[in-house]
């Protein structure tokens, strides 16, 4: 039985709309689980429900074997942190820190060395006696992950803690965070709406999307094996075919022609660019297009290509430095076979075989 | 399930006291205007409201101040909140400060002393009489405009000066890139931006107007208003008229109660908000365009402050019997604290009980207003307008026809006095809390909760320190209008419970300026201290003001 197990939960908030379906996921101890889908899809739902901050309407939690949802939240003894830090703005960065560990009656020499540990951890050793309210929201969730982790929880959780920072930082802190919880080995669920971020710090990776689960797996399967065209649009980004001849002609001779697809789609990276003419290769099919637009953009450059299954773009890594593709210019582009994903009506995704 | 129990005895409590101390007596004032002095139901009252011409020209000359109020206050609070927020001011702190001056004194005080300066002996006429000018006195209508206008430009000056300071630059930069001349520039662009700022500061300045008594009994001259109309047909020891009183108070609200509403409306209406990363500067002028701008907003700020500088002056001067004599001395503050004071006492015990009473009662029903939004919230947050619409002589009027006979009598009592300043008051207690608790993340209480604190003790230790400053300074602000308090309290008060603001009129009335002049420098003091204090909590946000 896994440490967190979440069955079947559901919340239904007006008659007609539920927030959360029947979602199961079961989480491993010291293990980086990720919440991903858009807003709205329930992930923060599924969060505040094994918080204790809104209950759920059906379905069991279970943490180590008890039943959560018979725990009121603040004996649930789960660390949190904030989309908007809620760091206490009268308290100092020590006092924040310490918060929690008063509850737990844990005597004052050994409270001030966690507190310690926990600010070395986060780098905030420096500012312990300083208020909070003037430092910067990096600063501010420092101080929110600190607090959260200095209790010593049994999961932690963080309900996209780094949206509200800006790119640079939003990449170190979460670099920090994962190295954090590896190190001090606790089960984490992290929500986020950044597909990148997920993928950067993830063990596993969740993806919903209104209130039920599309996907779960690693990074790697999440952005190459999507399971479903929801999981595949929405981490990472995708061409998708325009239906007609073109298309049946180039499934044909990639011998998928007898395989019922509504939907075929190839990632932008999967997809080659070559000069002249088209020609067909082993695995593989060349469609013969024009350039419509080329955007460099340092360590890659996206090349438009008018097709006859439609416009696709194509990422090419490395560009040179010299001028690139000029609009209306003639290219090949060539689709390997193993790089289509075919989905069904459904949006669930078709074996093709090798 | 203890929980749940405490919030439904509070929605309890807080209905039983709206209904005993506003319902009940707003109510009654509204059946007893239906009935005439025999006891009998008639529209009667109604309709000699229509017809007497004194009626008429009452409810007439109430709009007439109203608007010239909000007229003047516009002009000169527009005028000043204009030059303080884009040109370099010398001394600009100082300006807010007269204009706070202006705000928290009686304004009976800035009639009286207008009437020291330019009433029928008064200092400036003669003076310019000396000279050969004629100068006509400044009873009636047009005085009761130039105290209404300098007494409640504040609002305006308040209200307009924030939404200045909150229209983004780059918007006029891109209308100037677009070709607008500067007026153009201030017409269309900046005017738009701050009109819901200057209609609901310029209502803000009517509804107080309308609701005024001192002023137009001080210097009408003849000259009625709603208020006093209703004053004067109640207080009349022979022929006493109490329904047609409550007739009158009945319109009174009316009138408010439309003004107040629009009020409302405007100040949520086309609110704009935008990123403030370009904020105004303010422009430093040259030449004469300075000189003006300083000229006008020192006049303006001073003129405001003449009362209580006035007041100020005089308190300190030494008299006999009611005549002042050349010298100062400390002569009148001396006769308040051998004979007068009983009334600083009953002032400040009233002012301190009604406020601990509102910041109790308006915390708890804050958070309960706050935290759950059911129907019955909602119904208690309408509820809590009443009192805005409720001009003080209004109230006192209603607490007199219900509190005289029947199972409560508190005529006469300290009680009345109270409670009739907690019930006015209270709303804006409740919003405060209210508002500032909804400021607060929930995400606050909620991190305390998981790091395992129970709901209440996350409520407590968390929520409660981030409110408090809030909430003294709003007791604070509660107490410098529970002090100044007149137009209520002139109706409830008897021999044993007269306040500081109830002797200010009477010494006034009596020709003893001496007195009322120290009198009103003690209340001015007391009122600084409360201002000062709520801004050392808040930060110095005159908005808190209003």
């Amino acid at each position: 039985m896994a440490y967190l197990m979440v069955e079947k939960a559901t919340k239904q908030f007006t008659p007609t709309f539920k927030a959360l379906d029947e979602v199961s996921v079961s989480v491993e101890k010291g293990e980086f689980f990720t919440l991903l889908g858009p807003s709205g899809c329930g992930k923060t739902t599924l969060l505040r429900a094994i918080a204790g901050f809104s209950d759920l309407t059906i379905g069991n939690i279970t943490l180590a074997g008890t039943d959560l949802r018979k725990v009121p939240p603040h004996q649930r003894d789960i660390g949190m942190v904030f989309q908007d830090y809620a760091v206490f703005p009268h308290l100092s960065v020590f006092e924040n820190v310490a918060f929690g560990l008063k509850p737990r009656k844990v005597a004052e020499a050994e409270r001030k060395a966690r507190v310690e540990e926990a600010l070395a951890t986060v780098r905030l050793s420096a500012l312990a006696e300083r208020m909070p309210a003037a430092m910067s929201g990096g600063q501010q969730q420092r101080i929110g992950i600190a607090r959260a982790m200095v209790i010593k929880p049994r999961l932690l959780l963080m309900d996209e803690p780094l949206s509200n920072l800006d790119a640079k930082l939003r990449i170190e802190l979460r670099e920090e965070i994962r190295d954090i919880q590896k190190q001090i080995d606790i089960a984490a669920i992290y929500v986020t709406h950044d597909q990148e971020e997920a993928l950067a710090i993830s063990d596993r990776i969740c993806v919903m999307s209104g209130g039920h689960v599309e996907q779960v797996g690693s990074p790697q399967d999440i952005y190459g094996n999507p399971q479903t065209l929801f999981v595949a649009n929405f981490v990472g980004t995708l061409n998708k075919f325009k239906n007609g001849t073109e298309l049946s002609r180039l499934l044909r001779s990639v011998s998928l022609g007898d395989v019922a697809g509504e939907t075929w789609t190839i990632r932008p990276e999967r997809l080659v660019l070559a000069d002249g003419a088209a020609e067909s290769l082993g695995s593989g099919f060349a469609l013969s297009g024009t350039v419509r637009k080329y955007t460099y953009l340092g360590r890659e450059a996206h090349v438009l290509v008018e097709t006859g299954v439609g416009d696709l773009v194509v990422h090419i890594s490395n560009p040179g430095r010299s001028a690139g593709q000029h609009a209306g210019e003639p290219v090949s582009v060539l689709v390997p076979r193993e790089a289509l994903m075919g989905f069904d009506s459904a949006g669930k995704r078709i074996a093709i075989g090798g | 399930m203890s929980r749940l129990n405490f919030w439904s005895g509070v929605a309890i409590f807080t209905w039983i006291l709206l209904a005993l101390l506003l319902l009940l007596p707003v109510g009654t004032v509204l059946v007893s205007s239906l009935y005439d002095p025999a006891g009998d139901f008639t529209f009667g009252n109604y309709l000699t409201f229509l017809t007497e011409t004194r009626f008429h020209r009452a409810l007439l000359n109430t709009l007439v101040v109203g608007f010239g109020g909000l007229a003047g206050a516009l002009l000169l609070g527009s005028i000043m909140a204009f030059c303080v927020s884009r040109f370099v001011i010398f001394g600009g702190r100082f300006v807010s400060l007269l204009a706070i001056l202006a705000l928290v004194s009686p304004p009976f005080i800035g009639a009286y002393s207008w009437i020291v300066l330019f009433g029928a002996g008064g200092l400036v006429r003669s003076g310019l009489r000396e000279i050969g000018i004629q100068m006509p006195p400044i009873y009636g209508l047009g005085g009761i405009l130039v105290v209404f206008s300098l007494k409640f430009y504040p609002y305006v000056y308040l209200m307009v000066s924030g939404a200045l300071s909150n229209v983004n630059r780059s918007l006029e930069e891109a209308a100037e890139g677009l070709g607008l001349t500067p007026w153009q520039r201030t017409f269309r662009i900046s005017f738009p931006m701050v009109f819901p700022a200057l209609s609901a500061g310029g209502l803000l300045a009517f509804i107080h107007a309308i609701a005024d008594f001192g002023t137009p009994r001080l210097l009408g001259r003849g000259y009625t208003v709603l208020a006093t109309e209703a004053f004067t047909l109640y207080s009349a020891e022979v022929g006493s008229n109490m329904s047609m009183a409550t007739t009158i108070s009945v319109v009174l609200i009316v009138v408010s109660m439309l003004f107040v509403f629009l009020q409302r409306y405007m100040s949520r209406r086309n609110v704009y908000h935008g990123n403030m990363i370009n904020k105004p500067i303010r422009i430093r002028l040259k030449g004469w365009r300075n000189v003006a701008a300083h000229v006008a907003v020192y006049l303006i700020g001073l003129l405001g402050a003449l009362p209580v500088i006035i007041s100020i002056i005089y308190s300190f001067r030494l008299t006999n019997g009611p005549v002042f004599q050349p010298g100062f001395g400390l002569q009148s503050y001396a006769r308040i604290l051998f004979n007068l004071g009983d009334v600083v006492r009953n002032s400040l015990t009233f002012s301190v009980v009604a406020v601990i009473l509102i910041v109790l009662v308006g915390t708890i029903v804050g958070v309960y207003v706050a935290r759950r939004t059911t129907l019955n919230t909602s119904l208690l947050d309408a509820a809590f307008m009443i009192p805005y619409v409720m001009p003080g002589i209004v109230i006192g009027i209603a607490y007199i026809a219900i509190f005289n006979t029947g199972p409560i009598v508190l005529t006469g009592t300290a009680a009345i006095i109270i409670l009739s300043i907690f019930i006015r008051r209270l709303p804006y207690a409740v919003r405060t809390t209210a508002s500032s608790l909804r400021q607060i993340s929930p995400s606050m209480e909620e991190a305390a909760i998981s790091l395992g604190y129970s709901p209440f003790q996350a409520f407590i230790r968390i929520t409660v320190p981030l409110i408090i400053p809030g909430i003294i300074a709003g007791g604070m602000l509660s107490f410098v209008t529970a002090i100044n308090e007149l137009s209520s309290s002139l109706v409830l008060y008897v021999g044993s419970t007269v306040t500081m603001p109830v002797r200010i009129y009477l010494l006034i009335l009596d020709g003893d300026f001496g007195t009322a002049a120290a009198m009103a420098s003690i209340l001015l003091l007391l009122s600084g201290v409360a201002v000062y204090i709520a801004f050392r909590f808040l930060g110095r946000n005159e908005q808190a003001l209003l």
